[in-house]
């Protein structure tokens, strides 16, 4: 692959590999994790960031939206924020570094940083393919987090909160968390900037979830205005679990949120729901993978956009039915408000079906806020910018409001919608 | 009251005129109907009044308390105002009945420069106006107008012109779809409301409306215009012998 | 129509071979030896009476075409294709220049009439005379005749083959050629650019609603034979034409590759309705031979108020990669896509379209109908995109699949990009199978299933099939039962 080598490495590309030579003998890890790593940042230098040519990076050049990438700088601590939900428990990573103060009965948590030190981490350290581009860096510069196993039948009254607080710099964190059988709980992965000042954020989370177990994972993304954060959620479900993520996105320069699945047991369950508020000059990619590889499996997907000024939407949404996976119950729907002229929103929903036996379908709409309802709003006196304003919170609190068992969740994330509104609308 | 003074107005998109001089004065107290053929312009009459970008207006006036309201946006003429039940209330998903209701009283109350309601005032009012027009408080917490029946859309609007305490109203074929039941609960609602210094103007095809709300004056809407005026019985006329004498006798 | 009527009774008396057009002719032909170099292009040229410009045009593509690759997005799986093992021009021996009808052998007219396509217009005329049909006949590479060329003129629609009215209308051609699908489009518009062979064209002058539906019937006879056709149709301002296209190719052990280029061009109030039944061969019961039907079809509507629509039922084909496009340039103007594709045994399908808005108050229309039985993959690819200036672009989408058996594979792809707020656009999918219900049902009242199966599956395509003429829609139907055979059971 002489054509490769010849690609002149951009700065963004040599600051990350950089970034590993700067800290190798630093990071944690030898033997398996070190070859492994040695594998991924020398895959990043010779095949570069993903470029729009890769059919999974077609909306997210990432080669040429990835400018540079701030030096990782171990001092940068930040101080630990209330959490969102209040009454949660708070585990927290601040840059790169767990925290394991109140971790709470039933659950057995561990620093990341340790499994790396002793190896055990290796085999999740592998990429999902050649295109894994956030596993790759992640994977080769990852320092910290936190590995979670929830109990057998578990359960909790109080959200878990997974609390990743950045100043600056770069973090690269990992959360390998197990649910055991029968188990019950509300995880809250809340990723923070508590500076303007740039951060490069990349985040893996590994989440499986034993049979029967009933988990609520919500991924709050509020980082800072220049902040790159690459996220990712692998998730893999086992007979009759049932899994809702949430995903909610209110900020960040370019964000690409992976959520890759397996619904590997009958009965298993997954409802997304994902909520992006952009504005600015951000770009911002929820890229979703499901796998329904056995029968009788059922998944709900429902995305809602919201972009102001020059900010560009992405959303790829991919189903696929294995074969033999009869009595797929599948749905999945992309809905943009676009608000601007100089907004842009891509969107490529897929469905990909080897069994006969099943019901799949994808919507997706793009519209600007619907003239007749702002009629109707006008003409009971509401003022148009209060009117709008009310479409477009009403547009995104449907789907918040599907939480409704917990009422000081919803509360929390129509808190973080509509102190985003205020700021953006 | 309303004095619409020789109006022409048409379809932005198309430019198709709908409107073609229209002359017709409401007085304060009064209760008017405006009845007329299928797209006679009828319900095109009642989006003008309400200020529809759709609709432009090229040539006359419409007055309300002697003021032009042409260059006033929809909120405005609400604030001041003129309300319009609609024929096809929308829905709006995600958006409570209750809280609709309370942003648009305090909405109103802010351009008129009064103070906003509190909480408990507020429940208070639409508790009370909810049980004059049997509306179940559950209706009220569900989004705005989504999954009501074609009955319960109607007493929301009626619902909303009563919280609203507007001047003029203007009903849009508020009896189409209803049963006789409905349609008395909606009948009586306008009653309530009927007072010296409010104004009604009633759009409707058939006179069956008419019997539950008494109007004081009757107006024949033909082809974007007012071609008869009379009192109630030009009602009972219509009803008995149709349309297609009066428009004979008007061409 | 007497054309169609024998159609549908050829379609009747089959039951065990499945494709009913596999049979081959002897006819003598004059082929240009294997492969493809600039002398094959120098010699195609000659063949053709090109003028010189034309023949500059098709090395220029040749050279480019030598620096592209072949692209490997859809999802279709094929083995590498040997491009110096194909003849890249055959033409029947009798033919050395358009003939009328008399002079066209008498073997060809033979091909023609088993195929159901009436080239006699006496015959056509002695049929039901309600709707006339001038077809535009080609066979491998050449166009063997096209008839009610004097009617159309009297008219001033110009429909005769391409090579034609390069000699006879060049300013026409040489204005409008490779303005919609440029010489470096993709890898196969290009290969077609160097070495098309012949193809219609069509030109409807100014205000001119064309008197009749205007037909090609392209056929692949000889062995090893690529056929490059392309299309050219202009539709002047406010002039109206509908156009049909079909094709077929004998039964085959190997693969035959087809590579068309169709350019569509409306001008100011200007429609074109394009109609395909393609049904290629689509290769054995065990995947061996068939076509390869890589096509590049693209309108522009190029005027304001012009409006291009795509009716296509794709029944045939080995492997098929086609994505009939609109360009909607002018303000007001209008796209649709209306397409069934079926397929069976190891045929592999990747069809759509794509409508990309560019003018104020364009709209677009796309209803994709998928049915994958036995192993085939059967995937809809589509792209909608609203530009920064198209203001109130609107599209609506409805792409269902079907699936008959549990070893086949239905897919969709759409790509769904708006750079406007005013833009307004709804896309829907659902995959399903044939439901229980109605299958029982059709059965309890005597239906056997394969019959019931084509009942259903023909109610599922009923808003496509609406779309084509008359003529074609109950021929379209036939062939999607035909195409299903063998498909249960």
């Amino acid at each position: 692959m002489n054509m490769q080598q010849a690609i002149k490495m951009t700065a963004a590309e040599t600051a990350l590999v950089d970034a590993y030579g700067a800290q190798i003998g630093d990071l944690p890890g030898d033997g398996a994790v070190l070859s492994l790593r040695d594998t991924l940042v020398h895959e990043l230098r010779t095949a570069g960031l993903p470029t729009r040519r890769i059919e999974s990076w077609h909306y997210t050049d990432l080669r040429t939206l990835l400018r540079d990438v701030p030096a990782a700088d171990p001092s940068a601590f930040a101080d630990r924020v209330e959490a969102i939900v209040p009454g949660s428990s708070v585990l927290s990573v601040r840059n790169g570094q767990a925290d394991l103060k109140s971790v709470p009965e039933g659950i057995k948590a561990r620093s990341y940083t340790d499994s790396l030190v002793d190896g055990s981490a290796a085999a999740g350290l592998a990429i999902l393919g050649a295109d894994d581009a956030i596993g790759r860096i992640n994977g080769g510069l990852v320092r910290g987090g936190l590995e979670i196993a929830i109990a057998e039948g578990a359960e909790f009254a109080a959200p878990i909160e997974i609390q990743v607080v950045q100043s600056h710099g770069q973090a690269h964190t990992r959360f390998p968390v197990s649910f055991g059988a029968g188990s019950k709980a509300t995880v809250i992965e809340r990723h923070v900037s508590t500076s303007a000042e740039a951060s490069f954020v990349s985040t893996v989370s590994d989440v499986t979830l034993g049979e029967g177990a009933d988990v609520i994972w919500i991924v709050v993304q509020q980082q800072g205005p220049a902040d790159t954060h690459l996220g990712q959620i692998r998730f893999d479900l086992a007979k009759d679990a049932k899994l809702h993520i949430f995903v909610i996105n209110a900020g960040g320069k370019l964000v690409r949120q992976e959520l890759h699945g397996r619904a590997s047991g009958e009965g298993a369950d997954l409802t997304l729901r994902g909520i992006n508020l952009l504005g600015g000059e951000s770009h911002t990619d929820v890229t979703f993978t499901l796998t329904h590889a056995v029968p009788h499996t059922t998944s709900s997907e429902i995305i809602r956009n919201v972009i102001f000024d020059r900010a560009r939407g992405v959303f790829q949404g991919k189903i696929l039915v294995a074969k033999d996976a009869q009595k797929t119950d599948a749905k999945m729907a992309c809905n943009t408000l676009l608000l601007s002229d100089e907004a842009d929103m891509s969107a490529k929903p897929e469905l990909e079906i080897f069994a006969d036996d099943v019901q799949c379908g994808h919507g997706a709409t793009v519209a600007d806020i619907d003239h007749t309802q702002l009629f109707y709003m006008l003409a009971r006196g509401i003022p148009e910018k209060k009117a709008r304003a009310m479409l477009v919170n009403a547009f995104v609190a449907e789907i918040v409001e599907e939480l409704e068992d917990d009422e000081a969740l919803v509360e929390a994330l129509e808190g973080v919608i509509s102190a985003w509104l205020e700021k953006h609308a | 009251m309303l004095e619409i003074k020789n109006l022409h107005a048409r379809i932005a998109e198309d430019g198709t005129e709908i409107i073609r001089g229209l002359d017709l004065t409401v007085k304060a107290g009064e209760v008017a109907a405006i009845m007329g053929p299928n797209g006679s312009g009828k319900s095109t009459l009642s989006y003008i009044l309400s200020g529809r970008e759709d609709y432009e207006v090229t040539e006359g006036d419409i007055l309300y308390n002697g003021e032009s309201i042409l260059e006033l946006d929809p909120s405005e003429r609400a604030a001041k105002g003129i309300f319009l039940a609609f024929q096809y209330p929308v829905e709006i998903p995600g958006v409570a009945t209750m809280q609709f209701l309370k942003v648009a009283m305090n909405e109103q109350r802010k351009y008129r420069g009064e103070d906003e309601l509190t909480t408990p005032e507020f429940m208070r009012r639409v508790k009370e106006a909810a049980a004059e027009l049997k509306i179940a408080p559950e209706m009220l917490r569900r989004p705005l107008n989504v999954g009501f029946s074609g009955g319960e859309k109607k007493r929301a609007e009626i619902l909303q012109m009563a919280l609203l305490e507007p001047k003029l109203c203007v009903l849009d074929e508020t009896d189409s779809g209803l049963d006789i039941d409905a349609l008395k609960v909606v009948a009586d609602g306008v009653n309530a409301l009927r007072s010296p210094d409010r104004a009604v103007v009633v759009i409707t095809h058939y006179q069956r409306l008419l019997d539950y709300i008494v109007p004081d004056t009757v107006h024949v809407l033909y082809k974007g215009q007012i071609i008869k005026s009379g009192d109630k019985t030009l009602a009972h006329e219509l009803e008995a012998k149709g349309y297609a004498d009066i428009i004979e006798a008007a061409a | 129509m007497p054309a169609v009527q024998e159609t549908i009774d050829q379609v009747r008396q089959i039951d065990v071979d499945q494709y009913k057009y596999g049979f081959e002719t002897k006819i003598e032909m004059d082929k240009a030896p294997k492969g493809l170099n600039e002398d094959i292009i120098r010699l195609i040229s000659s063949k053709k009476n090109e003028p010189e410009w034309m023949l500059e045009w098709r090395l220029q593509a040749y050279r480019r075409w030598l620096t592209m690759e072949e692209p490997s997005w859809a999802r279709v799986r094929y083995p590498k294709i040997d491009f110096n093992d194909i003849h890249y021009y055959a033409a029947p021996k009798s033919m050395s220049g358009p003939k009328s009808l008399d002079e066209v052998d008498p073997e060809l007219l033979k091909v023609y009439e088993k195929l159901g396509i009436p080239l006699r217009e006496q015959e056509i005329l002695a049929g039901v005379e309600k709707s006339k049909i001038a077809v535009d006949a080609v066979f491998d590479s050449v166009s063997v005749v096209t008839t009610f060329k004097e009617e159309l003129k009297k008219a001033g629609v110009i429909f005769m083959s391409i090579s034609e009215a390069m000699r006879e209308h060049p300013d026409l051609v040489r204005k409008y050629l490779g303005t919609v699908v440029p010489q470096s489009d993709n890898f196969y518009a290009t290969l077609n650019s160097a070495v098309f062979t012949d193809g219609s064209f069509v030109y409807v002058p100014k205000g001119v609603r064309c008197p009749m539906e205007l037909s090609t019937y392209f056929r692949i006879n000889e062995k090893n034979t690529g056929q490059f056709e392309r299309t050219l149709i202009i539709a002047d301002e406010g002039a109206y034409v509908s156009y049909l296209e079909g094709c077929t190719a004998p039964q085959r052990d190997e693969n035959q590759l087809h590579a068309a280029v169709v350019e569509l061009i409306a001008l100011d109030d200007a429609e074109i309705k394009y109609s395909t039944v393609q049904n290629w061969y689509p290769g054995d019961k065990h995947g061996k031979g068939g076509v390869y039907n890589f096509v590049t079809k693209r309108g522009d509507c190029r005027g304001k108020n012009s409006k291009i629509s795509w009716t296509q039922v794709e029944t045939g084909s080995a492997i098929t990669w086609k994505y009939p496009s609109c360009i909607l340039r002018g303000d007001g103007s209008r796209g649709e896509f209306y397409s069934i594709a079926v397929s069976n045994g190891h045929q592999q399908v990747d069809s759509g379209t794509k409508m990309i808005h560019l003018g104020k108050n364009t709209s677009s229309r796309i209803i994709s109908k998928g049915i994958a039985a036995g192993v085939s993959d059967n995937t809809y690819r589509g792209q909608v995109s609203a530009h920064r200036k198209a203001e109130n672009a609107r599209n609506f989408t409805q792409c269902d699949s079907l699936l008959i058996g549990d070893k086949c594979g239905a897919h969709t792809v759409p790509y769904i990009e708006a750079k406007n707020s005013t833009a307004q656009f709804e896309h829907e999918a659902t995959t399903s199978k044939i439901s229980e219900d109605q299958l029982f049902y059709c059965l309890q009242r005597g239906i056997p299933e394969e019959a019931a199966i084509a009942l259903i599956v023909n109610g599922f395509v009923k808003e496509v099939i609406q779309e084509l003429p008359m003529e074609f829609a109950v021929e379209a139907q036939k062939l999607i039962g035909i195409s299903l055979e063998g498909s249960v059971g």
